[in-house]
């Protein structure tokens, strides 16, 4: 009582799989592969080598990517471009933006003013979903999310930068040759 | 590096101010070759993992190992110094003798063979022993004993299945492995290794084209002798752990790698010798050592030799990324009703191929055998009927096989099944168990 009907196998069938057609097939395949891996350049449409080797060679990122935060600076007086408006801490739907201002006594026409500048900027990246919001609202272009996506560090607190992170960048192990 | 080219007379005379002739002829000469052997097919061991890794890289569209040194050259080295100073861990429950003993017997099995392997004529062969080819089938089936103490004494469920599996595999494809070899042996007929490349040069001819069916079926049997995909079977890492070597690590781990990489090379290089003409390539003897230059010869030798053993190299890399591994029933079918016959088969057929040449010559005064002083010389219709009577046997021997097998469901084993479940039990209702209405009555 058979209950999945089988169709016996035509005798074209039976040669094919006597020698072994399809087994060659698949061989040839691999063959192309490994002889485009060593000549094809072309490893979209041809047969070359997909992988690119990371820390040698950088991916690269989409161009709307958001990633690691900078604080830019102006860059004849290298004085920080932050004018501390707080408006950058008000967008973050994550509130992982704490700036910090403090004023200082300026002589404008000859009379003391208060002005008020930064102090110390605190970007908690452990909690921002890169959203860049905080870049929109920024009104002196100060606040930017670069392509940079190397954010991973050995503890907890390595997360939340402070100001002078934002504004150097923060040191990573380049691969070196 | 100098010596390494300089022909052997010079180091003979270098050696002979030390020594005796014969302890040269007999002691040291022995050693150098075996020496020379060894570190080659040590270094071969390592490499091959480096191989291995690349090439499955590239069939993968991947690099493979590109750190250590120039395009990864050196991870062997990396991996050699990393398994040297790992722990060697002895399972508690453990036989410790003879899991220590194990890797050792899977190593001496697999080097012990390249004492009769012959690389090139003269002195390329450490030693040619008459019986040579029975010695390589009988010391390479040791090391399968080795597989089997290293999957007993283990105590892991997974090593002992590993064991198991490999030596129901050796008992059926070791059958395959020795009868494919006779329909060659009828051509060389002589067993020593050296005597079988030799028939194949004084005829000029590579018995591959007398022989395809027995090439094909000794490549597919060698390769499930070493354990190599498809045939992984005692050490499918996706089945169970590693298989044999589950509980070994460090050294002697590896030491089962070595011993792995060293079969492969005896496989390679034996059917390289039978059936791809060993050193022989037409021209090399005109060129050479025709014109006297002896030594030369039998370094080319050498080079034709491990050429046409890297083709068959590549060849196991190039199957075990190409084709996934087969299920233990799979294997013992193609094992015993697919190989063995088709290597009967092809014994007949050599053998009446044989007897129809033997009869034709000297009829109407064709002539066919051209000698019987190394091996079975043809004439060039005799060789024409033989390779016709070869590949026309590959369709013999596939309506033979085909016959057989006409009733075995292409490895259908759900049909079987459900077969037996449904015996006896009416169309379209569900299967009850039969115990479970008796036990009802009685309550």
């Amino acid at each position: 009582m058979p209950v999945v009907d089988v169709p016996q196998p035509t005798f074209m069938q039976k040669l094919k799989r006597f020698f072994m057609i399809d087994l060659l097939k698949g061989m040839g395949l691999t063959l192309k592969y490994n002889l485009g891996a060593l000549t094809d350049k072309n490893s979209v449409e041809g047969f070359g080598i997909y992988t690119e080797q990371y820390p040698k060679v950088r991916a690269d990122v989409a161009p709307r990517f958001h990633g690691a935060p900078r604080l830019n600076m102006d860059p004849e007086t290298h004085d920080t471009l932050c004018i501390a408006c707080n408006l950058c801490a008000l967008a973050c739907p994550e509130d992982c933006i704490d700036v910090l201002p403090m004023d200082i006594e300026i002589m404008v026409a000859g009379k003391p003013r208060k002005k008020k500048v930064l102090d110390e900027f605190i970007f908690d990246t452990s909690r921002c979903m890169f959203c860049a919001l905080c870049q929109e609202a920024c009104p002196t272009s100060c606040l930017e999310l670069t392509q940079d996506f190397e954010l991973a560090t050995y503890s907890r607190a390595g997360f939340v930068w402070n100001r002078e992170m934002l504004e150097q960048g923060r040191e990573t192990v380049k691969y070196e040759e | 590096m100098l010596a390494l080219f300089a022909p052997p007379n010079i180091i003979d005379s270098l050696l002979l101010r030390f020594f005796e002739p014969g302890t040269v002829n007999y002691v040291v000469w022995p050693f150098i070759q075996i020496g020379a052997v060894v570190t080659a097919v040590a270094v071969w061991a390592m490499y091959a993992t480096y191989a291995e890794r690349k090439i499955s890289a590239f069939m993968q569209a991947r690099l493979g190992p590109m750190r250590v040194g120039p395009y990864g050259l050196l991870q062997p080295i990396a991996d050699a110094i990393k398994l040297l100073t790992k722990e060697d861990l002895t399972p508690d429950k453990a036989d410790p003798f003879i899991f220590k003993f194990a890797p050792y017997i899977s190593v001496a099995a697999a080097f012990i063979v390249f004492a009769v392997i012959p690389f090139a004529p003269d002195w390329g062969v450490i030693t040619d022993i008459n019986i040579g080819l029975l010695f390589v089938l009988s010391v390479s089936s040791v090391g399968v004993l080795a597989l089997i103490l290293a999957g007993w004494s283990s105590n892991s469920k997974y090593a002992l299945m590993g064991g198991l599996r490999s030596s129901a595999q050796m008992v059926s494809y070791e059958v395959a492995m020795g009868l494919s070899l006779v329909g060659a042996l009828m051509f060389a007929r002589t067993l020593s290794l050296s005597g079988i490349v030799s028939a194949q040069q004084s005829d000029s001819i590579w018995f591959i084209l007398y022989q395809p069916m027995g090439f094909m079926v000794f490549l597919i049997s060698g390769i499930a002798e070493n354990n190599r995909a498809p045939f992984d079977l005692p050490e499918a890492e996706s089945e169970i752990v590693a298989g044999f070597h589950t509980e070994y690590s460090g050294m002697r781990w590896s030491l089962f790698f070595m011993a792995e990489y060293a079969a492969m090379v005896v496989v390679a290089a034996m059917a390289t010798s039978l059936y791809l003409g060993g050193w022989y390539l037409p021209g090399v003897y005109r060129l050479t050592e025709a014109n006297g230059y002896h030594h030369l010869y039998v370094i080319l030798s050498i080079t034709v030799f491990v050429l046409k053993m890297g083709v068959l190299l590549y060849t196991y890399f190039w199957l075990r990324w190409t084709l996934p591994r087969y299920r233990y029933d799979q294997l013992m079918d193609l094992g015993w009703k697919w190989l063995i016959p088709a290597t009967l088969v092809n014994i007949v057929l050599t053998a009446l191929a044989i007897f129809l040449v033997q009869a034709l010559d000297g009829w109407r005064g064709y002539k066919t055998i051209d000698s019987l002083s190394q091996g079975l010389n043809l004439t060039g219709i005799g060789k024409i009927i033989m390779i016709v009577a070869g590949w026309g046997g590959l369709f013999v021997t596939a309506g033979v096989l085909s016959m057989i097998n006409w009733r075995s469901r292409d490895f259908n084993l759900k049909t079987q099944r459900r077969n037996i479940r449904l015996v006896d039990v009416p169309q379209g209702k569900p299967a009850v168990a039969a115990a479970a209405a008796p036990t009802t009555t009685q309550v």
